[in-house]
């Protein structure tokens, strides 16, 4: 399927005539885009005629980092692409990593990663509920308050995360072949006890965003995308299942345990702003599902499959590509690895990651024209993106 | 439902939470409990005998990603504990303003000499106050709770089963 | 000479009021936000007011170089001055007015109507693209709140009768709070200038020409210090001026029993304030063509179906 291609650059010219144009530089500093993001808007008076996404602001060459940094050392690097569901990263490049040097994952440490990644799930779309009704809201009004309950509920999933780890962010948990961290005891008591609050104070969240007629107004028919430019543009994850598309890694290609534990996909059929709220809200409704019943099932065993990280070149792998892609709360996350870098083939030739925020944001061009500047708002979190992941 | 109605149940959602307890804490004068894993910085240890543990084998500035260890090697000396010849390191520096507190250096230490600390350096007015110099990495041992981990203990969780099977 | 006294009585508590109605707020939101608020300034932050003046007051002054600085710098002081203006015919108690016109009603909405000139004027002089789409929401969104809130204060006056603001307090302890009675034209009244004020005020869910989220901060965007402190200001006296005056239009005013007229117009006025901000911190914001196809649409018509309404209860009602 091709989508049209958008022009790269405004040419003014090509507007003379109809009327006086605004241009708009919104972002890179600037409150709503999630980030450092710009856009080049055109705007005719409050309507957007043209919009121009330049991404990089962020760009750290992790991709390159990767070339110098061993298998054992990147772990711990990726954590900061997608800042808001760290877990995914590590899970995402352990994954790849594990299947180039042909590393079997016991099936605790595969169980214990699908309970992570779906309380990162949990924790991910609280926080991106929160930035959303920030800029349908302002951070001086409504928004800013249920950004806040978005906050206190998100800690309650990190403190969960801490309790195992050590760390909030930096969990560096994942390892070749397994996690680093078993659970701790009486583990499953507090994970029934911190989602028991999230699920009830949901309901709350609901009356204050998507159940409001506000919300509905503001959201409704904003920013839709067709099933056909979602797939031509390579949209994933709720994006992508807002637009009417059924596809969820998970069940079309599971890995870790969700051949065990089946997810009930959500999808929504209008593909605008509203559709991928409540595809997200209902996704958190059925995460939460997901990690009771992952952490009542949580087998026995070891959690590591191979030998514990002891010195840099450990793992060594002279040849062989692979691609591996995980559903992460925003959508496909690949993973291509080329093996056969420096040191004798402990580190990847080639790493290439691919973001789903990064696709979602190639989107901007075609739905923004036609919207009012509290649109492009509303449009942009919608998305849901996250600039460490797009720029990487 | 319209307008009326729906602010109405919205405005009860913020004031059933005006009346909870409020979730702030005032950090410096009261801390939010942190787990027995909590990792917040590092210290260097000592052991029954008062002998420095790090033998400067320079493992943990090697498996470093962001490269914010730097070892001096020092002459080997005789060992007070076995009796045996050992190394010393007579310079260790970590840069904390590039590190990403992965926890690998914690974990490949042969002799469980360096771990971290449950809680956090004082904020400085310099960057030279978060390099962890050597003295400050062993004042760290006395002055600060050590987190759950050290060496033994992570490896030895992620190889329990393994060893059964051998 | 007594309305000079209570000119200058008024302004001084006005002023001081403002300063603890907005820590008022910021308890109140935090609260709701499951957070604390200020605590560090004084005991329970009572003092952060102060501590904020004088943050504003050491601020650096920065005028844009492409700005235009006449209009840049009149903008701020214009605003604060009809704020303040519109507080001359509100009366706190029996005789306790600055100025009782007798065109109070009329004074009070002449100037709230002006307040969007400075706004624009902010806008302008700004010459920075979000201060200009903030400045041109904030003229439509005024004009068009105008015409509801004039509509729903003449309610209470063709009821009263007369446009002085003392005169409809004096109505309402004879008969009963227009809010209450005559019921139909009264509550949907009251209402609906609840809902103009808050637009005309710029409060949520109406604050769209400061919509941080999109324009930044609006038209104060390239205002620093105390000039921006001054919009800031403004805008707090204009909510609690606009709650002074739904508390006399239709609340009543100083009436009320057991205790002196004073402290149940503060009561109810502070009531209104709260509710006001209550609402703020708890809705999401409309997007401008949804805000003028509210205001005309349903607003306005409604409001000239209650005018008609109070025309027939005073000459069929027997009042």
């Amino acid at each position: 399927m091709s989508a049209p291609q958008p022009q790269h650059r405004i040419e003014l010219a090509v507007h003379e005539g109809e009327g006086d144009l605004m241009l708009v530089n919104f972002g890179p500093q600037h409150p709503s885009t999630h980030g450092v993001f710009r856009i080049k808007l055109l705007l005719d008076g409050e309507i957007v005629v043209k919009a121009v996404p330049y991404p990089g602001f962020l760009h750290r060459g992790v991709e390159k980092l990767a070339e110098r940094l061993t298998f054992t050392q990147l772990g711990p690097i990726v954590d900061k692409n997608d800042y808001i569901a760290p877990m995914t990263n590590e899970q995402a490049i352990f994954m790849a990593f594990e299947k180039l040097l042909g590393i079997e994952v016991p099936r605790r440490a595969r169980w214990m990663r699908t309970l992570f990644a779906e309380l990162q799930r949990v924790a991910s779309h609280l926080l991106w509920l929160g930035t959303f009704a920030l800029d349908l809201g302002g951070a001086l009004g409504g928004g800013a308050t249920v950004f806040l309950y978005c906050f206190r509920e998100r800690e309650l999933v990190l403190d969960l995360f801490e309790e195992v780890t050590g760390a909030r962010f930096h969990y560096n948990t994942h390892t070749m072949g397994g996690n680093r961290h078993d659970l701790p005891a009486g583990y499953a008591q507090k994970v029934h006890a911190t989602l028991d609050v999230i699920a009830a104070r949901l309901v709350e969240y609901e009356h204050l965003t998507s159940t409001n007629r506000i919300f509905d107004v503001r959201t409704r028919g904003v920013g839709t995308i067709s099933s056909e430019l979602a797939l031509g543009l390579g949209l994933t994850g709720p994006v992508l299942r807002a637009s009417g598309v059924d596809h969820d890694l998970r069940r079309d290609a599971p890995y870790g345990a969700y051949d065990e534990v089946p997810v009930n996909v959500m999808t929504e059929t209008s593909g605008d702003c509203l559709a991928r709220a409540l595809v997200r809200i209902r996704e958190m409704t059925e995460s939460i599902r997901l990690a009771r019943a992952l952490i009542d099932g949580m087998p026995e065993g070891p959690i590591c499959g191979a030998k514990a990280i002891k010195t840099p070149t450990q793992f060594k792998a002279a040849s062989g590509q692979v691609y591996v892609g995980i559903e992460t709360p925003r959508g496909e996350l690949g993973t291509y690895v080329i093996a056969g870098g420096n040191e004798r083939g402990a580190a990847p030739y080639r790493l290439k990651i691919r973001p789903p925020s990064y696709h979602a944001m190639s989107v901007l061009p075609y739905v923004l024209p036609g919207h009012m500047v509290s649109d492009v708002v509303a449009i942009l979190g919608s998305l849901d993106p996250i600039m460490g992941e797009v720029d990487r | 439902m319209g307008y009326p109605l729906d602010t109405l149940r919205a405005l009860g959602v913020t004031l059933k939470n005006l009346v909870r307890p409020p979730t702030t804490v005032e950090y410096p004068k009261v801390t939010r409990p942190r787990s027995e894993r909590y990792r917040a910085s590092f210290a260097l240890l000592h052991d029954e005998n008062n002998e420095e543990l790090c033998i400067g084998c320079l493992a943990c500035e090697r498996i470093c990603p962001s490269q914010v260890i730097a070892i001096t090697a020092g002459p080997k000396i005789q060992s007070v504990t076995t009796g045996k010849k050992r190394g010393t390191a007579t310079d260790f520096t970590l840069d904390l303003t590039a590190c990403i507190f992965c926890e690998l250096c914690v974990q490949v230490c042969p002799t469980d000499a360096i771990i971290m600390t449950r809680t956090q350096e004082d904020p400085g007015f310099s960057r030279e106050d978060l390099v962890l110099t050597m003295d400050k990495l062993y004042k760290n041992e006395k002055d600060r709770p050590a987190a759950w981990g050290n060496a033994t203990k992570l490896l030895g969780m992620q190889e329990q089963e393994a060893k059964k099977d051998e | 000479m007594h309305w000079l006294l209570w000119s200058v009585v008024i302004i001084t508590v006005l002023m001081t009021t403002t300063a603890w109605a907005l820590w008022l707020e910021r308890k109140l939101a935090a609260r709701m936000g499951s957070r604390l608020g200020p605590t560090m300034v004084g005991r329970h932050g009572l003092l952060q007011p102060i501590a904020d003046l004088l943050k504003l007051l050491q601020k650096e002054d920065i005028l844009p170089e492409a700005a235009d600085g006449a209009l840049f710098n009149l903008a701020p002081i214009l605003t604060a001055v009809f704020a303040i203006a519109t507080v001359a015919v509100v009366p706190f108690g029996e005789g306790v007015i600055a100025a009782d016109l007798d065109i109070g009603v009329l004074w009070v909405l002449a100037f709230g109507g002006l307040m969007v000139i400075p706004v624009w004027m902010a806008g302008w002089a700004s010459n920075n693209k979000f201060a200009l789409l903030g400045g041109m929401r904030a003229v439509a969104q005024a004009v068009s709140y105008e015409v509801p809130l004039v509509l729903a204060s003449m309610v209470p006056v063709i009821l009263a009768g007369s446009m002085s603001m003392t005169d409809i307090v004096h109505y309402q302890q004879q008969h009963s709070w227009i809010a209450l009675w005559p019921t139909l034209p009264g509550l949907p009244a009251f209402l609906l200038f609840l809902l103009a004020s808050l637009a005309e005020s710029n409060r949520i869910p109406f604050d769209i020409p400061e919509a941080e989220s999109e324009l930044v901060a609006g038209v104060s965007t390239e205002y620093t210090g105390m000039k921006f402190g001054l919009f800031y200001m403004a805008e707090y006296i204009h909510t609690l001026v606009s709650s002074a005056i739904g508390a006399a239009l239709f609340l009543g005013g100083w009436s009320g029993p057991f205790a002196p007229g004073l402290h149940w117009m503060l009561l109810k006025t502070l009531g209104l304030f709260v509710f006001i901000y209550v609402v703020r911190w708890t809705l999401l914001r409309f997007r401008q063509d949804q805000l003028m196809r509210l205001a005309w649409v349903w607003l306005v018509p409604m409001g000239l179906v209650l005018v008609f309404m109070a025309a027939v209860v005073v000459v069929w009602g027997g009042a």
